[in-house]
C-alpha cells in the first residue's frame, strides 16, 4: 500500500535525479565548449583534423547507443556513417542541394534508414554470429557503393560536393572555422539529446535488454521492437557524422563505409569506455590525438606506439580511460571524508 | 563437367588452406572464448620465421615449418603470459581492445625488423609442380595444404572430444572454478591450449603462404576472413570449421568464376543465409 | 653607429633584396600501412634529389615537412592538407599516392594558393580538379595503352582483359580494349575482379576457357601480385603458351624478388625501370639506393618524387620564393628535362607529364629479376585525358 508519504518521497527523489542529471548535463556542455574554445585559441591551423574528430565521435557515439546501451557488439557501424555520408554527397553533386543543413539532415535520416536495414539483418545473429553479420554488411555496403560508382565514384572517391554558407553567410572557410564551429554545435545538440533518450524509458528498456532479454519480454516489452528503434536513432546520429564529415571535407571515400573504420570507432569507444557516452567523446579524442603526436614523430613506426597503449589501457585500467578518470574521482571525494 | 571437377577441385584447395590458417582461431575463439584478433599475427609470425630460416640459413622446407611453429609457439609464451591472462574471462570487448593493440604491436615490430616487403617461402621441388589428378593437373602445394588440413582436423578432433586433456579443457572452459575445485590445473590447460592454438596459426601461415604472402599487414588484411569462416562453422567446433571453410571456399571459388564481378556479394550473402539460419554457427553450441 | 647599420638593413630590405627565407614544402603520402614501401619511395626520391641538388634554392632553403595517409581516405586527406597550408604554412604540397586523396585536397589550393605536385596519383580526371595540380608520376590509361599495340605487333588477335575492380583496374580495361580494338583485335572477355581475390585459379580458369591468346592484366602492386603470377604458372597458362600482358605495376622492382621466376618473360609497359640505361638514371639509383637503405626496394615512386623536387624547385626559382601559385604552375607548363626515366615534358594544357614508355620483359641479370627494356614509344601523353 503506497501512503501519501512514500508518493512524496518517491516524486522528490525523482525530481531530485532529474536536477542531478539536468547538472551533469549541464556540466558536460561546458566541458565540450571549453575544450572547443581551447583548441579554436590553441590551435588555429588545425580546424579541419578536429572537425573530422567530432565527425568520428558522432560515429563513436552511435556506437556506444547499440553496443554500450543493448549489448549488441558490432564490427560494421560506419555502414550507417557511410550512408550519411554518400546521402549528403549525392544530394550536393548530383542533385545540386547544397544547403548544409538539408545535406546533415538528409545523411541523418539515410543514417537510420541504413541502421532499420541492419538492424533487421544483425538482430538475427547471437554472440559472435552478430559480429559477423556485421561484417557481412559493412562489406556488402562497401563492395555496392565500389559498383555503383555513377552514382558515388567508386574507388576514386566522390567529390564535387561544394556546400553553400550556412543560412547565406557564413561560408566554408580555408581555416575551416565555419566546419569547426558548426561541427561543435552539432555535437552538443546530439549529445544532451541522446542523454535524454537514455534516460528516457525507452532508454531504460534498452538497458534492461541488455542485462536480460527474457525478463523483458516476459514483461511483455517489445525487445525486438525497441532495438530496431534504438538502432535507427544510432543511425541518425552516424549518418549525421557521415553527412558533417562531407560537408566539412567535401569528399566521401569508400574508407567510409569501410571495416576499417567500424574497428576503429569500436577501439576508440572501449579506449574511452562503453557505456557512458562521455566515454565515446573521450576515447575519440585521445585515439586520433594520440595517433596524429606519434604520426607527426615518427610516421614509420606510430603503429606500434599505439598498440603499446591499447595494450597499456586493458592492462591497467580495463574499464576505459572514464573508468580511470571515475576511480580517481571517487578515491579524491574519499580521501576528503 | 570438365569445369565442374576443376573448379570444384580449385574449392577444396582453397577451402582447406582457409582451414589451415584458421583452424587454430577456433580454438582460442571457441574453446578459450577469447576473441583474438591477433591469430593472424601469430600466423605472419610463423611465416616470417620460415622464409627467415629457409633463405637466410637456407634449411629445408620441412625444418622451416618445425621451426617456424615451435619459433612462434617460444615467442607465444610470454605474451600467453603477460597479455592473455588477465583478459581471459574479460567482456569481448576488452578482448578485442587488447589483441587488436597486440596486433599492431606485432605489425610495426615486422615491419622494423623484416621490411615492408613480401618474404616467400621458397617450396622443395617435389612440392613445386603440378599435379595430374586425373582430370586436371593441381599445384602439388595446394595438394599438401590439403592433406595437411586433414591430419590436423583429425589430430585436433581426437584430442579434443577423445583425450583426458580435451576433457580437462572443455570443463576449464565451461567452468574454471569447479574445473579448479576438481583438480584441474586450468591455468596449464590454458597456456598449453593457447600454444596448440599459436602453433596452428603459424602451421598455417607456412602452408598458406603460396596463397597469402607475408608481409606485414598480413595480420590485419586477412583478419576479416579468419573471424568470418571461424564464427560461420560454429567457434570451437572443429568440423564447424571445416564445413564453413569447404562451404565458403566452394561459394567464393564458384563466384570467382561464373560472375567475378560480383564474386564478393556471393561471399558475404552466402555469409548472412547462413549465420541468420544458423544464429551460433554451422555446428556451434547453442549458449 | 647602431643606428647606421639599422638604416642601411632597412633600406637593402626595401630595395627588394630577397632575404633568405625557408620555404616548406607539405609531403602527404603513405609513410606507414600496407603501402608504406611506396611512401618510403617518395621520400627516397625526395631525399636523393636534395642529395645531389643540396636544399637551397637561390637564397631560400627548404624544408619538407611529412604527413602520413597510410590508405585512401580522402576525408583524412582534406584535413591534413588544410593542416599543412594553414597550420604549417607550407607553400607547395606534394606527394599523394591514391586518387581519392589528391582529388580531397585539389579544391583546396586555389583558395590557399598553393600548387600542388602529384607523385603518383594516377587518374586522368585530377588534372581538372584544380589549376594548380601538376603531375611528374604517370596515369593508367598512359602506360596500359601502347601495350595494345605491342600485342598486335606480336600477331595476337584474341585477348582477355582480366582487371582488379576498382578506379585504375577499369582505367587499364578500358585502355587496352580501345587501343586493341582499334588495332583490329577481339576482346574475348573483360574480367573483373574483387578486391580482395586471394585465390586466383577461378580466374586462371576463366581465361583458359575463353580460347584467348593473351591475357592483359592489371592488378595494384602489392601482395595479390604474387597470387596471380604463381597462379597464372600453376595452372598451366604459361606452358599453354598464353602471353601475360600488363602495365609495370604487375612487376615493379620491389615485388620482382618475391615473384622469382615465375614472372621470368611477362611483358610489362611502363614509364620507369630502375633498370634503365642512362647517366641521368645512375646518378639517380645510387643516391636513391643510400636513401632507401635497402637498394632491392626502390621502385617507380620515387622517380615521381624525385622529377615533382625537381619541378617544385623550378617554381620557387621562377617566383623568387614568393608565394604564389598561379605563377609558379605558369612556370612550369613546358618545362622539358631530362629524367632518369628519360626525356620529359609537362604538357602546357593538362600539366601531367609526357614521357616515354618502354616496353620491358622481365629477365634474369646476374641472378637478380629486372625490367629490362626492350622497345620505346616515344613522347606519350595521357590518352584518358578529357578537356572539361
Amino acid at each position: 500500500m503506497t501512503t501519501d508519504a512514500t508518493v512524496k518521497a518517491r516524486n522528490a527523489a525523482s525530481l531530485g535525479r532529474v536536477r542531478r542529471s539536468a547538472a551533469v548535463d549541464a556540466t558536460a556542455v561546458v566541458i565540450i565548449l571549453a575544450a572547443a574554445a581551447l583548441l579554436y585559441v590553441l590551435f588555429p591551423g588545425s580546424l579541419a583534423l578536429f572537425t573530422r574528430m567530432v565527425a568520428i565521435m558522432m560515429l563513436a557515439l552511435s556506437l556506444d547507443l547499440v553496443t554500450g546501451f543493448a549489448g549488441i557488439a558490432t564490427l560494421g557501424h560506419a555502414a550507417l556513417f557511410g550512408a550519411g555520408a554518400y546521402a549528403a554527397g549525392i544530394l550536393a553533386s548530383k542533385f545540386g542541394f547544397t544547403d548544409p543543413f538539408a545535406m546533415l539532415g538528409v545523411g541523418a535520416v539515410a543514417g537510420a534508414l541504413a541502421g532499420i536495414v541492419s538492424s533487421v539483418v544483425i538482430l538475427r545473429g547471437r554472440g559472435l554470429g552478430q559480429l559477423v553479420l556485421s561484417i557481412a554488411i559493412v562489406q556488402l555496403a562497401h563492395e555496392a557503393a565500389n559498383k555503383l560508382s555513377a552514382w558515388t565514384g567508386g574507388s576514386d572517391g566522390l567529390s564535387g560536393i561544394a556546400p553553400a554558407p550556412i543560412f547565406g553567410l557564413y561560408r566554408f572557410d580555408l581555416w575551416g572555422r565555419t566546419a569547426f564551429i558548426l561541427a561543435v554545435a552539432l555535437l552538443v545538440v546530439v549529445f544532451v539529446l541522446l542523454r535524454v533518450i537514455i534516460r528516457s524509458p525507452f532508454g531504460m528498456l534498452c538497458r534492461g535488454i541488455k542485462q536480460d532479454p527474457v525478463r523483458v519480454r516476459a514483461m511483455g516489452a517489445p525487445v525486438y521492437g525497441t532495438l530496431v528503434k534504438l538502432y535507427a536513432i544510432a543511425g541518425a546520429v552516424a549518418g549525421l557524422g557521415g553527412a558533417l564529415s562531407a560537408v566539412a571535407t567535401k569528399v566521401v571515400g569508400l574508407d567510409s563505409l569501410s571495416f576499417t573504420l567500424s574497428a576503429e570507432a569500436l577501439v576508440m569507444l572501449v579506449l574511452g569506455g562503453v557505456g557512458k557516452l562521455f566515454g565515446a567523446l573521450i576515447g575519440t579524442f585521445v585515439f586520433i590525438w594520440f595517433e596524429h603526436l606519434v604520426a607527426a614523430i615518427n610516421p614509420f613506426h606510430w603503429l606500434t606506439i599505439v598498440g603499446v597503449m591499447l595494450i597499456v589501457v586493458v592492462l591497467f585500467e580495463p574499464r576505459g580511460l572514464t573508468g580511470a578518470a571515475e576511480a580517481l574521482w571517487t578515491r579524491a571525494r574519499g580521501g576528503r571524508r | 563437367m570438365q569445369t565442374v571437377l576443376s573448379i570444384a577441385a580449385d574449392a577444396v584447395a582453397y577451402g582447406m588452406v582457409l582451414f589451415v590458417i584458421s583452424i587454430g582461431l577456433s580454438v582460442t575463439m571457441g574453446l578459450m572464448k577469447v576473441v583474438n584478433l591477433a591469430h593472424g599475427a601469430f600466423a605472419m609470425m610463423g611465416g616470417y620465421i620460415a622464409a627467415f630460416a629457409t633463405h637466410q640459413l637456407g634449411v629445408p622446407f620441412g625444418v622451416a615449418i618445425v621451426a617456424a611453429v615451435a619459433g612462434t609457439v617460444l615467442a607465444a609464451i610470454p605474451v600467453e603470459r603477460v597479455l592473455y591472462r588477465p583478459i581471459y574471462g574479460a567482456p569481448e570487448l576488452t578482448q578485442v581492445l587488447m589483441t587488436i593493440g597486440i596486433t599492431f604491436v606485432i605489425i610495426g615490430i615486422a615491419n622494423y625488423a623484416m621490411g615492408p616487403s613480401m618474404k616467400t617461402i621458397p617450396l622443395p621441388t617435389i612440392l613445386e609442380g603440378p599435379v595430374d589428378i586425373g582430370f586436371r593437373s593441381i599445384a602439388a602445394h595446394k595438394l599438401f595444404a590439403v592433406a595437411t588440413g586433414l591430419v590436423v582436423a583429425a589430430a585436433a578432433w581426437l584430442v579434443i572430444e577423445r583425450t583426458a586433456f580435451g576433457v580437462k579443457l572443455r570443463a576449464s572452459v565451461d567452468n574454471a572454478t569447479m574445473a579448479a575445485a576438481l583438480g584441474v590445473r586450468t591455468k596449464v590447460v590454458y597456456a598449453v591450449s593457447f600454444a596448440a592454438a599459436v602453433g596452428l596459426a603459424a602451421l598455417g601461415g607456412v602452408v598458406g603462404a603460396q596463397l597469402l604472402p607475408i608481409e606485414p599487414y598480413y595480420a590485419l588484411r586477412y583478419m576479416v576472413t579468419f573471424l568470418v569462416v571461424v564464427s560461420v562453422g560454429g567457434a570451437g567446433s572443429i568440423p564447424g570449421a571445416l564445413l564453413a571453410c569447404l562451404l565458403l571456399g566452394a561459394v567464393e571459388t564458384t563466384g570467382r568464376y561464373l560472375m567475378p564481378e560480383f564474386g564478393e556479394f556471393f561471399f558475404y550473402l552466402a555469409v548472412i543465409a547462413i549465420v541468420c539460419v544458423f544464429p551460433h554457427g554451422l555446428l556451434g553450441r547453442r549458449g | 653607429m647602431k643606428r647606421l647599420t639599422l638604416l642601411a638593413l632597412a633600406l637593402v630590405l626595401s630595395g627588394g633584396v630577397a632575404i633568405a627565407d625557408t620555404i616548406k614544402i607539405g609531403v602527404v603520402g603513405p609513410f606507414s600501412g600496407p603501402a608504406a614501401q611506396q611512401g618510403r619511395n617518395f621520400q627516397a626520391g625526395i631525399d636523393a634529389w636534395l642529395a645531389l641538388n643540396g636544399n637551397k634554392i637561390g637564397n631560400d632553403t627548404i624544408e619538407i615537412v611529412y604527413r602520413d595517409l597510410p590508405t585512401a581516405d580522402p576525408a583524412k586527406s582534406a584535413a591534413l592538407t588544410r593542416d599543412l597550408i594553414v597550420g604549417e604554412g607550407v607553400r607547395y604540397l606534394a606527394g599523394y599516392y591514391y586518387t581519392p586523396d589528391a582529388m580531397a585536397a585539389a579544391p583546396i589550393l586555389v583558395e590557399g594558393n598553393v600548387p600542388m605536385v602529384v607523385f603518383n596519383a594516377a587518374t586522368s580526371a585530377i588534372m581538372n580538379a584544380s589549376p594548380y595540380v601538376v603531375r611528374t608520376s604517370f596515369t593508367t590509361w598512359q602506360t596500359s595503352t601502347p601495350m595494345a599495340a605491342v600485342a598486335r605487333e606480336r600477331g595476337i588477335k584474341k585477348a582477355i582483359t582480366v582487371v582488379t575492380d576498382y578506379g585504375p583496374g577499369v582505367d587499364a580495361e578500358s585502355a587496352f580494349v580501345k587501343g586493341f580494338k582499334d588495332a583490329g583485335g577481339e576482346i574475348v572477355a573483360s574480367v573483373r575482379m574483387p578486391m580482395n581475390t586471394n585465390d586466383f585459379s577461378p580466374i586462371m580458369q576463366r581465361i583458359k576457357d575463353s580460347g584467348a591468346e593473351a591475357v592483359f592484366a592489371f592488378l595494384p602492386s602489392g601482395p595479390a601480385t604474387l597470387g596471380f603470377m604463381k597462379a597464372f604458372a600453376e595452372n598451366g597458362l604459361k606452358k599453354a603458351g598464353i602471353t601475360l600482358l600488363a602495365p609495370g605495376d604487375l612487376t615493379q622492382e620491389s615485388d620482382l624478388p618475391a615473384l622469382g621466376d615465375s614472372a621470368l618473360g611477362t611483358l610489362t609497359t611502363f614509364h620507369y625501370a630502375v633498370s634503365h640505361d642512362s647517366p641521368e638514371n645512375k646518378a639517380f639509383v645510387a643516391a636513391a639506393s643510400k636513401a632507401i637503405g635497402d637498394p632491392a626496394s626502390l621502385t617507380f615512386p620515387a622517380v615521381g618524387a624525385y622529377d615533382g623536387m625537381y619541378v617544385i624547385s623550378k617554381m620557387i626559382e621562377a617566383t623568387k620564393g614568393k608565394q604564389d601559385a598561379k605563377a609558379a604552375v605558369e612556370a612550369v607548363k613546358g618545362l622539358s628535362w631530362i629524367s632518369p626515366r628519360g626525356p620529359v615534358t609537362i604538357d602546357p594544357q593538362n600539366r601531367h607529364i609526357t614521357q616515354n614508355i618502354y616496353l620491358r620483359e622481365v629477365a634474369s641479370e646476374n641472378g637478380k629479376s629486372i625490367n629490362k627494356e626492350i622497345r620505346t614509344f616515344e613522347k606519350q601523353g595521357d590518352p584518358g585525358w578529357k578537356a572539361p
